[in-house]
């Protein structure tokens, strides 16, 4: 799942372990989230968006607004 | 800042609490396989010897119950993963033993102990993890 998690990390200056250790996850769970190689839970999502303390929409890019694609493609 | 984990241990500590569990089991299991290759148990009368079957056994089962743990109690993204890794090493596995036990049926190839398919998983198991790496 596309997102927005490498940049918001490196913005507050944190590490993929620190941020691991915030959310109570591997590092290697950051990384793949970062990559893409793993689409978080639920649960783990409202972790990341309480962490950044942002709405989870402005963290993961959904794939089903259709709306939103549309309009950039203008 | 506090953790947001829902677990109370790190993941560090899940994965040293694995290692030395599997250690354990795998040491209990050399041990009872060492005694019993230097003539411990030859003396065992028949009870004793599934008794002893059991007990060599045990060490076994012990660790694949130290590797469900550490599944249960580790990140989901790992949690996936190794379940991943788990169930492809068993579908290949099973899939080889089943070869293998046909050519013994039709092909007459030597009789392969079924305490064989254990290591046999932890090699396929090997071979297949560095190429599953993502959960999706």
């Amino acid at each position: 799942m596309k997102n927005h998690l490498k940049v918001l990390r490196a913005q507050r200056g944190l590490t993929q372990e620190d941020l691991s250790q915030e959310l109570g996850v591997s590092r290697q769970a950051v990384n793949a989230l970062e990559t893409e190689k793993h689409s978080p839970s639920l649960d783990l999502a409202y972790r990341i968006a309480a962490v950044f303390d942002l709405p989870i929409d402005q963290i993961f890019e959904s794939p089903y607004e259709k709306t939103k694609k549309i309009g950039r493609g203008k | 800042m506090t953790a947001l984990s829902p677990s109370h241990l790190s993941q560090d500590q899940i994965r040293r609490q694995y290692v030395i569990r599997s250690s354990l089991f795998l040491a209990g299991y050399v041990a009872v396989n060492m005694a019993a290759i230097f003539g411990a148990f030859d003396d065992a009368k028949p009870r004793g010897a599934i008794a002893l079957a059991l007990v060599v056994v045990a060490p076994l089962a012990g660790h694949i119950w130290a590797l469900l743990a550490y599944m249960r109690d580790a990140d989901e993204f790992m949690r996936a993963v190794m379940a991943r890794r788990f169930i492809i090493s068993s579908g290949i596995t099973m899939a080889l033993t089943c070869a293998w036990g046909f050519m013994e049926s039709y092909a007459h190839a030597w009789h392969a102990p079924g305490f064989l398919v254990y290591p046999l998983f932890w090699l396929v198991h090997g071979a297949v993890s560095p190429f599953i790496r993502s959960s999706n």
